[in-house]
């Protein structure tokens, strides 16, 4: 029994900490994947590489200097810009065709592609480390948590919540939330859907972008960083439901969890196949995922 | 006995129906005769310039034409699913890799019999392409390129982490048999002329057996599910059917690429599964010509030599993809042989 105990409290708790920490992250990607597919029917493959691109950012400003606290407010504006700037280029010019959902995902492929090939060309093919603000580890019930993963937690959390106020609360979220449903009818009440598309791409790519802040001190920075991570988001966007904004934290978490803890008892190879295998039996039983779409409350 | 009269009524108009709309479409979909003799003219005259390319090619080249066949699989594999299903796969490199996994280790460790290993290849991508398709075809719209997509992700992943299988080096000495044809007559593959013709033999068999069947009114069906999936069940067609049946159709034919593939580099690494194999596919139909057929296979020609004659230069060529891609999609977004129509058969094509 007392084995049980130490065996839960000093190898499950840890792993449990940790794949919560991951989860948090995950789900800020999630986020902004699934708030630009709930608005636009856009599957944004170019996310994961906002994503590098903020911990490329990162790593930039604070090569030239600047402190870790203003390159956390700084770079989620700038990756935002850039999502911005590829809605405005890229995305709208094909949103008028009948086969969007297709052409915009390959687009951002392409993109995607650019970006990947760029970023090894301006930072080469080597892993970047960025220096972790806070270097503490603190006690908590007696297993040691790196400060600076508690702070990621916070942080994540907190954007969790601001994104959850925003969209639910406010009277933008409601604008996005209709525009969800019914684009044509919020553009005869006379507010502008170009700017409402626009802002749904600003923020969430800057929430990639805010990722790629929190994680790069924890998992460096390197050219597929983006990819791999994608792959995973998504799944946690089918698992949690296409633009659904509580599937995607849910989701976030419970894959993390199920990797974080399976990886305990078999190899991790293995344990992100089992993520897998968990999105495809939720596929099997519930095609749409776990929830309703934005504004489908 | 009215009652059951009009039953029998009721199901014969339907039944006489039902054919009429199979019929209706498959004349809507030929009202396009213009369209497919140009596209005829394009296949022909590709043909006769692949069939006259190893006279000046050399032997590097005529490899690399191989493979371009090869990957030409791949490509016309995806056109299959998109151009007619209006299925964007986005792991169809799965099935090349797949079959290319099971050929190589049936070299390695089991028979030298060409024509087994091409039957358990082909049989474990129709297995595995049914259960996949199954679960994926559920799944509407942008779920089905998702799905593909993570999954060839995992079995890239499964073989990148499994020693058994080579791991992240893949399986390399893989012994090139020769086929028994008929008694006495053998096929080599070591020459390359004859791998060459022989595996444009058989592609230009999968391209005119494709098209041939994608005339029929199964063709016609599948065009009316990618043109409005929501309407064709009360047409009296269960669209889930048609779907898998194309899906595992284009899977075998992605499969033949990837059964050959080993015999000619001699070699299989886990990449084969991976997303630029499959990404490579959808630009290579892109810039051909969604819908065509014959584009893909050209898009896979134009394709691997570009990345071949730029490889030989920067290793960055996945940014040239990328532009390619994007040109593609935004500003051609009916591909070269779109763009051929268009120059050659325009003033006689009325718009709809």
């Amino acid at each position: 029994m007392e084995d049980l105990l130490a065996y839960l409290h000093f190898v499950v708790l840890p792993q449990f900490i940790d794949a919560l920490i991951i989860g948090v992250a995950l789900a800020l990607v999630a986020l902004g994947l699934t708030m630009i597919f709930g608005l636009l029917d856009v599957i944004n493959l170019a996310h994961g590489e906002l994503y590098m691109l903020g911990g490329y950012a990162a790593f930039t400003l604070l090569g030239w200097g600047a402190g870790y606290w203003s390159a956390l407010v700084l770079v989620p504006v700038l990756v935002g810009l850039v999502g911005w700037t590829l809605e405005e280029l890229g995305i709208r010019p094909l949103l008028p065709r009948a086969d969007r959902a297709i052409v915009t995902l390959l687009l951002t492929f392409g993109v995607s592609l650019i970006f990947r090939d760029v970023a090894q060309v301006i930072w080469g093919t080597e892993t970047r480390s960025v220096a972790a603000p806070l270097t503490g580890i603190t006690n908590f019930a007696e297993v040691f948590v790196p400060t600076y993963r508690i702070f990621v937690f916070s942080a994540g959390l907190l954007a969790i919540a601001v994104t959850w106020w925003l969209v639910y609360r406010t009277q933008i979220g409601a604008v996005l939330r209709a525009t969800a449903v019914d684009p044509s009818m919020v553009a005869s009440f006379g507010i502008p859907i170009r700017l409402v598309y626009g802002f749904t791409f600003l923020y969430g790519c800057g929430l990639a972008g805010l990722a790629g802040v929190l994680l790069s001190p924890i998992y460096a920075v390197f050219p597929t960083m983006g990819h791999d991570f994608l792959v995973m988001a998504f799944a946690v966007v089918i698992v949690g439901g296409m633009g659904s904004i509580i599937g995607a934290v849910v989701a976030a978490i419970l894959l993390a969890q199920v990797q974080g803890l399976a990886s305990l008892w078999i190899p991790p190879v293995w344990a992100e196949t089992l993520v897998y295998g968990v999105m495809l039996l939720v596929l099997v039983i519930r095609p749409a995922g776990l929830f309703n779409r934005l504004g489908e409350a | 006995m009215l009652q059951a009269h009009q039953q029998v009524q009721a199901t014969d108009i339907q039944r006489r129906q039902s054919g009429t709309v199979a019929a209706r479409l498959l004349r809507a979909s030929r009202n396009s005769s213009s369209n497919s003799r140009l596209l005829r003219q394009i296949a022909l005259v590709s043909l006769l310039l692949a069939a006259i390319f190893p006279l000046f090619g050399g032997s590097f080249f005529t490899r690399l034409a191989i493979e371009a066949l090869l990957f030409g699989c791949i490509a016309l594999s995806v056109d299959i699913l998109l151009g007619y299903a209006g299925l964007l796969s986005l792991g169809q490199a799965a099935y090349f890799g797949l079959a290319a996994y099971v050929a190589a280790l049936m070299y390695l460790h089991v028979t030298q019999s060409f024509w087994l290993v091409l039957l358990t290849a082909s049989a474990s991508v129709g297995v595995f392409s049914f259960l996949l398709g199954a679960v994926a075809i559920r799944a509407k719209g942008v779920y089905f390129a998702l799905i593909t997509f993570s999954v060839a992700e995992i079995l890239s992943k499964i073989t990148h982490n499994t020693r058994a299988i080579g791991g992240s080096d893949g399986l390399i000495g893989i012994p090139v048999p020769s086929i028994p044809l008929l008694p006495g007559l053998e096929i080599e593959f070591a020459n390359n002329y004859v791998f060459y013709y022989l595996v444009l033999g058989t592609v230009c068999l999968l391209y005119l057996g494709t098209r041939r069947m994608l005339n029929t009114a199964f063709g016609s069906v599948l065009r009316a599910i990618r043109d409005n999936s929501d309407r064709v069940p009360y047409l009296g067609y269960n669209p889930f059917w048609y779907k898998l049946l194309a899906y595992v159709m284009a899977a075998q034919i992605a499969a033949f690429g990837g059964l050959i593939y080993p015999l000619l580099r001699g070699f299989v690494a886990p990449h084969l599964f991976g997303f630029e194999v499959s990404t490579k596919a959808v630009v290579m139909s892109l810039v051909g010509g969604v819908g065509t057929l014959i584009g893909p296979l050209m898009g896979s020609v134009i394709i691997t030599f570009l990345e071949s004659v730029v490889g030989s230069y920067t290793e960055r060529h996945l940014i040239l993809l990328g532009i390619i891609f994007i040109v593609f999609v935004m500003f051609l977004p009916d591909g070269l042989c779109g763009l051929a129509q268009r120059t050659f058969g325009a003033g006689r094509k009325v718009k709809p």
